[in-house]
């Protein structure tokens, strides 16, 4: 049985050894060689130590094309004009799914016609040379952005290649990204990837790891995001790591975003072991866009003004593209610059706004009742306490494609635009909390004149890119 | 007697916002909803609808690939003899085609409606209630006249 230990060193070494032989370029891989590779590194591409004492903010777009050198040219377009302080190398579909041939078809084509035949940078193929070039030729720190159920054999060659920080984890990059992974599975892969990221820090080398925070990215209700950022914290800090980055996506009512961001920073240095340093990453508006350049660059203005507030350790920016999909080098760069202008000029004001507080307390006791509930039904194990509780509905996401969840709790916003929980399914929370989220979704329905259901739920789904946050009837209220 | 509908994203699409909206308002509306998720394969969809004896099948599509993953799948149902009304719904090309042309290719492909992603749930029940030739009960009509 699958519990939140630490994974021995003799099966930490069978592990790697077995799963490098998965593709070629895995043979490449020398763990000693690759400290001493990072040990070479300069300080200000080190990704934890840069984040970590950082006095404002750090700005990372998402970004990704097939070639090198591509990569490289986008990468230093994205530091440069952009002004983006941390670099992120998105991978491609393919190797999220563990097929290497294919990404190998791919960036083949792309070689030969120039195209970007892939939606990302296939860093297993590329190898562990292939990703130093990367490091050595961007002069910031650069992680590794994916979505892959089993991650083992991209963590060994690119920590190995010299990336110091790795995205995802097992709920967070199974959950919102995969029908059929088992969470059993995904939990038992990650806790390699999190012990070889121990096995670089006992060495000095610090790996950030951090957790996918915005999960379905749709209305996902902040104490349930921040449950799950807190088991991911802390199945790696069991396994060794030790910079761990806890993730937050925007809903848009910047009370109870700047309220969640200060319970993710305050329950994940709570619940996290002492010698972990514990950041938070803010994303961007990570539902449907609005079709439209000026718009979009209204919902990523927000998001900068919400950090500004809540001063998260870092933020993940959106492109005014984003309703098209991959966005051009110059939208990437331009969402950046966006971001970048309304925190630098909101940061130095006092804001004050009435009733974060009272939001934040809420969410903190609706985060105590899901962790509480994972702790009973894994008897202290917080693995068993995982599965469990998702496997009885107690822990839940909305719109989970996966089998591992029931996504039977749907959210809806609140009179106030707030994110609350309007069907809660056999989620663990108690009565009183449930009274209140019933008691602001009932004065919504009474301003609307209409009864609660699942219609708005679809309204809200669709708001921000009709241009508004709350998914009111169409008409006058 | 309540009529089963089954559900489900066509294919390698992980998009499930959709098909929650619908399980909600066909189970709301009264259907026994089969609900089979996303990245659902074509037999998956002729299997459930046999097990369940389904009236109807409904099939969503996100990602711009419906076209191929929908290549023979009414051949594949019939072979299972399913006899259920097909609806399709959602974003079915990549780019910017007219939507007439791309109701016609899934009218050929063999759906019986073709629907729009700007549809709302309400339109395709009431399209299922006709094609059933349901009647809705006095509540219900009721609440769809207020």
């Amino acid at each position: 049985m699958i519990r939140d230990e630490r994974i021995p060193a003799d099966e930490l070494r069978r592990i790697d050894e077995e799963i490098r032989s998965d593709w070629e370029t895995g043979a490449d891989v020398d763990f000693e060689e690759a400290i001493e590779y990072h040990e070479s590194l300069p300080d200000r591409k080190r990704f934890a130590d840069v984040l970590e004492s950082a006095d404002k903010p750090l700005l990372q777009p998402r970004a990704g094309v097939p070639r090198l050198d591509d990569q490289i040219e986008l990468s230093k377009y994205l530091h440069e004009e952009g002004q983006a302080d941390l670099i992120p190398t998105t991978i491609d579909s393919y190797t999220r799914d563990n097929e290497y041939e294919k990404a190998q078809q791919g960036l083949e084509k792309a070689r030969e016609t120039g195209d970007d035949t892939l939606n990302g940078f296939p860093a297993v193929n590329h190898g562990v040379d292939g990703c130093r070039k990367l490091i050595d030729a961007v002069d910031a720190p650069i992680e590794v952005r994916h979505g892959t159920p089993d991650a083992r054999l991209l963590a060994a060659i690119t920590f190995a290649g010299g990336f110091q920080s790795f995205e995802g984890g097992p709920i967070s990059y199974n959950i919102p990204y995969t029908k059929r992974h088992g969470l059993e599975e995904t939990i038992e892969r990650w806790q390699f990837v999190d012990r070889l990221a121990g096995a670089y820090t006992e060495r000095g080398i610090r790996i950030n790891r951090e957790p996918f925070g915005p999960l379905t990215g749709t209305l996902v209700p902040p104490s349930i995001a921040i449950a799950i950022m807190i088991v991911e914290g802390q199945l790696a800090a069991t396994q060794g790591v030790r910079s761990i980055t806890l993730g937050y996506g925007q809903v848009g009512n910047v009370v109870q975003d700047v309220a969640a961001l200060n319970a993710l920073k305050k329950l994940g240095n709570e619940y996290l072991p002492d010698e972990v340093v514990v950041t938070t990453v803010f994303h961007e508006w990570m539902g449907g866009f609005p079709p439209d350049e000026a718009r979009a660059n209204g919902v990523i203005s927000l998001g900068g003004m919400t950090a500004a507030i809540a001063q998260p350790d870092k933020v993940i920016t959106k492109s005014p593209q984003e309703f098209q999909g991959v966005p051009t080098k110059e939208a990437n760069a331009s969402g950046l610059r966006t971001t970048r202008q309304v925190i630098d000029m909101a940061i130095e004001q006092k804001i004050d706004i009435d009733g974060i507080e009272e939001e934040q307390d809420l969410i903190e006791r609706e985060t105590r009742c899901l962790m509480d509930t994972i702790f009973t039904h894994g008897d202290g194990d917080v693995v068993q306490g995982t599965l469990k509780a998702f496997d009885s509905g107690a822990l839940d996401v909305p719109f989970a494609p996966s089998d591992s969840a029931r996504g039977a709790v749907l959210p809806a916003r609140d009179d106030d635009g707030r994110v609350r929980i309007f069907e809660w399914a056999d989620l663990d929370m108690d009565d009183d909390i449930k009274e209140i989220h019933k008691a602001r979704l009932s004065q919504r329905a009474d301003t609307e004149g209409r009864k609660q259901s699942f219609r708005m739920v679809a309204d809200d789904v669709d708001a921000i890119s009709d241009g508004k946050l709350i998914g009111r009837p169409q008409g006058d209220v | 007697m309540s009529q089963t509908v089954v559900l489900g994203v066509i294919g390698s699409d992980a998009h499930v916002v959709g098909i929650t909206i619908l399980e909600q308002a066909f189970s709301a509306a009264g259907f026994d909803v089969v609900n089979l998720g996303v990245q659902t394969s074509q037999e998956e969809f002729a299997e459930e609808a046999v097990d369940h004896d389904a009236e109807a099948v409904l099939v969503s599509s996100l990602y711009g690939h419906a076209e191929q993953d929908c290549q023979g799948f009414h051949e594949v149902l019939a072979e299972s003899d399913v006899d259920a009304v097909t609806y399709i719904g959602g974003n079915l090309a990549v780019g910017q085609d007219e939507f007439d042309q791309t109701r016609r290719t899934f009218r050929e492909l063999g759906f019986d409606r073709v629907f729009d992603s700007e549809t709302d749930p309400e339109d395709a029940i009431e399209a299922l209630r006709e094609d059933l030739q349901i009647t809705p009960t006095e509540s219900e009509r009721a609440t769809i006249s207020s």
